[in-house]
């Protein structure tokens, strides 16, 4: 395994990588022996009874660490555990969130400190089977999963009898095969269930129908790794660590262009200031923070200048962005703003499942704007389609969430940079490549690009003139070229 | 009914196009099958483990994809009929899924990162050196040997590790010009020695051959 990168060790915030880095932790004796695992399951399985599993959930206060950040106990409570007939516990192991690698760092490390939350959860709400979606490109984390899911079944912690208790629990996995649209819970659903990942409107919520028509509870990697903590420590002390509303610590993984990425678990309520600039190490020598991603690259971004804001869910909603999944992606001020939306956008557009209008064809109308734009044949038009488009891409237009996830970065950007926008769009002077520095690497490897600038010193149509046709060969023209110049 | 008339019809036409595809099924080393029936066995094993056996058809294609390299049209029915699902809705299904690839690939793939955490910390440079490497001018492109293509993906799972790419059921992190050029060396030195006339998995691409027929769609052929 790489170095890991991030935090593991003795601090009081390390609730879930307190072991990390300890040698073969991934092993079930180690687990047992080093990190006291399994002592939370044992606890749970024969000490407790499964209302008052879901009441210290509740009371921790823990929530949903997947993006939308729903109370974990509220959603346990949920499902009837009376109910005929089997119910399902679905794991979200489908991290496809751009700069989130959480989950990835807790099943390369931990792998058992997984198992140990789903079965808890199963116990809690009455399901003998579990499911772990987990991400095709996973290899390495769905071999330790496999490895540790046979340990558990060995050693009887999985099987008819856990720990004694007539009670019988068993994990399987499901490997998706990439698509975005997955971490969606809804999707993921359908994907389990052999079709087209493609969202289903709610109510019913999966945890009255969710997989094979049956009651689920979905929840995500870190969430119910959290779970044994709580329950060995109890949900009290849990409510100590981060905020009154948001309690507890969560994983944060930092990348981009800073010294020290990685992924690190961070107190909720500190400041972004903290994790970028000093867990992170703040962006390489003799540049400046531009701008960040909060909580991976569905969250509005955030300008330099709110460096400050704190980490929990309120006050990132009252800097009108939101915590997400956890994945902070740092830019620094050598590139742009506009082409990395414009990058994003490819994305969503990509990723869109196609299900519903506004977001299949609002994202590709927006990917194609964008291109005139970084290929300097804009004009006030585009960034009014823009602020259209983005606009119907949001405010729940679409059954999920993806299609607002798109209209978040236009809007965002466009809040905190339309002075960029406007260099780019109306006024033509920005370089028309990735990193702005001429002497830097990645814009000598692009200088293929220059044959296309010398073509534009001297344009044979203009978007400003005021002929129709004019402007129509004008927009084919720059329909011809291939958007993967910019990049 | 007279829609069934020039359906028939156009079956007949069909006949002369159907030929080549029957013969060239005929030379695959598992008889008229594109699978093999140890796979087609092992598939049919697969709907025991889910509620519903509709699950089941993206572990059989994985399998199916794993056997052939990639998933032919003949592959996908074949997996279809060992389900008891409708061919269609297996293929609909594989065309939705990145993971699962419609056309030749190279038998070592590299799948690189290009999302933002990545295009930050330079993987257009990682892309452009890929592409010198294996000596291919796009996306999707299988190299002279068969032996490579590349895919420029969104984002793995391992930003801070930026760049990176996945080749081989394995993450590469960290990546320069250097280890791309060592990785491609390694893969390329065992078929340059012995390994050439021992090759036991045919590169799933010929590359001096036509590219694959297009599918026409079946709601076409119904005409």
């Amino acid at each position: 395994m790489a170095e890991l990168r991030g935090s593991f060790g003795e601090a009081r915030n390390h609730l879930l990588t307190r072991w990390f880095g300890t040698e073969d932790l991934h092993r079930l004796d180690v687990y047992e022996s080093k990190a006291g695992g399994y002592t939370a399951l044992r606890k749970a399985l024969l000490d407790m009874k499964p209302a008052e599993l879901v009441n210290e959930v509740k009371t921790s206060g823990l929530r949903g660490r997947g993006g939308a950040g729903f109370a974990t106990g509220v959603k346990w409570s949920f499902i009837n555990r009376d109910a005929p007939g089997p119910k399902y516990v679905v794991v979200n192991a489908d991290e496809s969130e751009p700069g989130t690698s959480k989950d990835r760092y807790i099943m390369e490390n931990s792998p058992h400190m997984l198992l140990e939350g789903i079965m808890i959860a199963a116990y809690a709400v009455g399901a003998n089977q579990a499911w772990v979606y987990i991400r095709g490109e996973y290899d390495g984390p769905h071999r330790m999963l496999v490895e540790a899911i046979a340990e558990a079944r060995a050693k009887g912690y999985l099987g008819p009898k856990p720990m004694g208790v007539n009670y019988p629990l068993d994990i399987q996995l499901y490997r998706g095969h990439g698509a975005y649209i997955c971490g969606e819970e809804t999707a993921l659903l359908e994907s389990l269930e052999g079709k087209r990942a493609q969202p289903r409107s709610r109510p019913p919520f999966p945890a009255v129908k969710g997989a094979w028509g049956r009651p689920t509870l979905l929840n995500n990697v870190e969430t119910l790794s959290t779970v044994p903590w709580i329950i060995n420590n109890g949900g009290a002390a849990y409510v100590k660590f981060g905020t009154e509303k948001s309690p507890g610590t969560r994983l944060m993984s930092v990348s981009g262009n800073v010294r020290k990425p990685g992924v690190y678990e961070v107190e909720l309520g500190q400041t972004f200031r903290h994790v970028i600039m000093e867990l992170a190490g703040g962006p390489p020598d003799g540049r400046e923070l531009k701008v960040f991603w909060p909580g991976g690259s569905s969250a509005p971004v955030l300008p330099a200048s709110m460096l400050d804001t704190h980490t929990d869910m309120e006050a990132l909603a009252a800097a009108r962005s939101m915590g997400g999944s956890g994945g902070v992606i740092v830019m620094d001020d050598s590139h742009c703003v506009v082409k990395a939306a414009a990058r994003l956008l490819r994305f969503y557009a990509h990723e869109s499942c196609g299900k519903c209008t506004p977001c299949r064809v609002g994202s590709d109308w927006a990917v194609r704007t964008f291109d005139r734009i970084l290929a300097n044949e804009g004009s006030q038009v585009e960034l009014g389609i823009l602020e259209r488009v983005a606009d119907g891409l949001q405010n729940g237009r679409c059954l999920c969430g993806l299609g607002d996830s798109a209209g978040w970065v236009i809007d965002s950007t466009f809040r905190h940079f339309r002075e960029e926008y406007e260099d780019h769009a109306l006024r033509h002077t920005r370089a028309r490549w990735w990193s702005r520095r001429p002497s830097s690497s990645a814009s000598r490897s692009r200088s293929s690009a220059t044959t296309t600038s010398s073509t534009r010193s001297a344009p044979a149509v203009s978007a400003w003139s005021s002929s129709p046709r004019d402007r129509r060969a004008h927009r084919q023209a720059a329909r011809r070229r291939s958007p993967k110049e910019w990049w | 009914m007279s829609t069934k008339g020039t359906s028939d019809a156009k079956d007949a036409e069909n006949g002369a196009s159907k030929g080549p595809s029957d013969a060239k099924r005929a030379e695959s080393p598992h008889g008229t099958n594109a699978l093999p029936e140890h796979v087609l066995e092992e598939i049919r094993e697969l709907p025991a483990r889910y509620p519903q056996h509709r699950s089941a058809v993206m572990p059989a294609l994985d399998l199916a994809q794993e056997e052939v390299g990639y998933l032919t049209p003949e592959a996908m029915s074949e997996v279809a009929a060992a389900l008891d699902l409708d061919p269609g809705y297996v293929e609909g299904v594989a065309t939705f899924y990145t993971l699962f690839h419609l056309q030749p690939i190279g038998r070592h793939r590299f799948y690189v990162c290009t999302n933002l955490s990545c295009s930050l910390r330079g993987s257009s440079e990682i892309v452009e050196h890929v592409k010198k490497a294996i000596g291919v001018r796009e996306a999707g492109e299988v190299s002279k040997d068969g032996l490579f293509s590349y895919e420029e993906v969104e984002c793995l799972g391992a930003c801070e590790y930026a760049p990176m790419m996945r080749l081989d059921h394995e993450y590469y992190y960290d990546l320069t010009p250097e280890t791309i050029t060592a990785l491609v060396v390694e893969r390329r030195a065992p078929l340059s020695a012995a390994a050439k006339a021992s090759r036991r998995r045919t590169p799933v691409a010929a590359p001096d051959k036509a590219p694959p027929k297009k599918r026409v769609p079946r709601t076409k052929k119904i005409g």
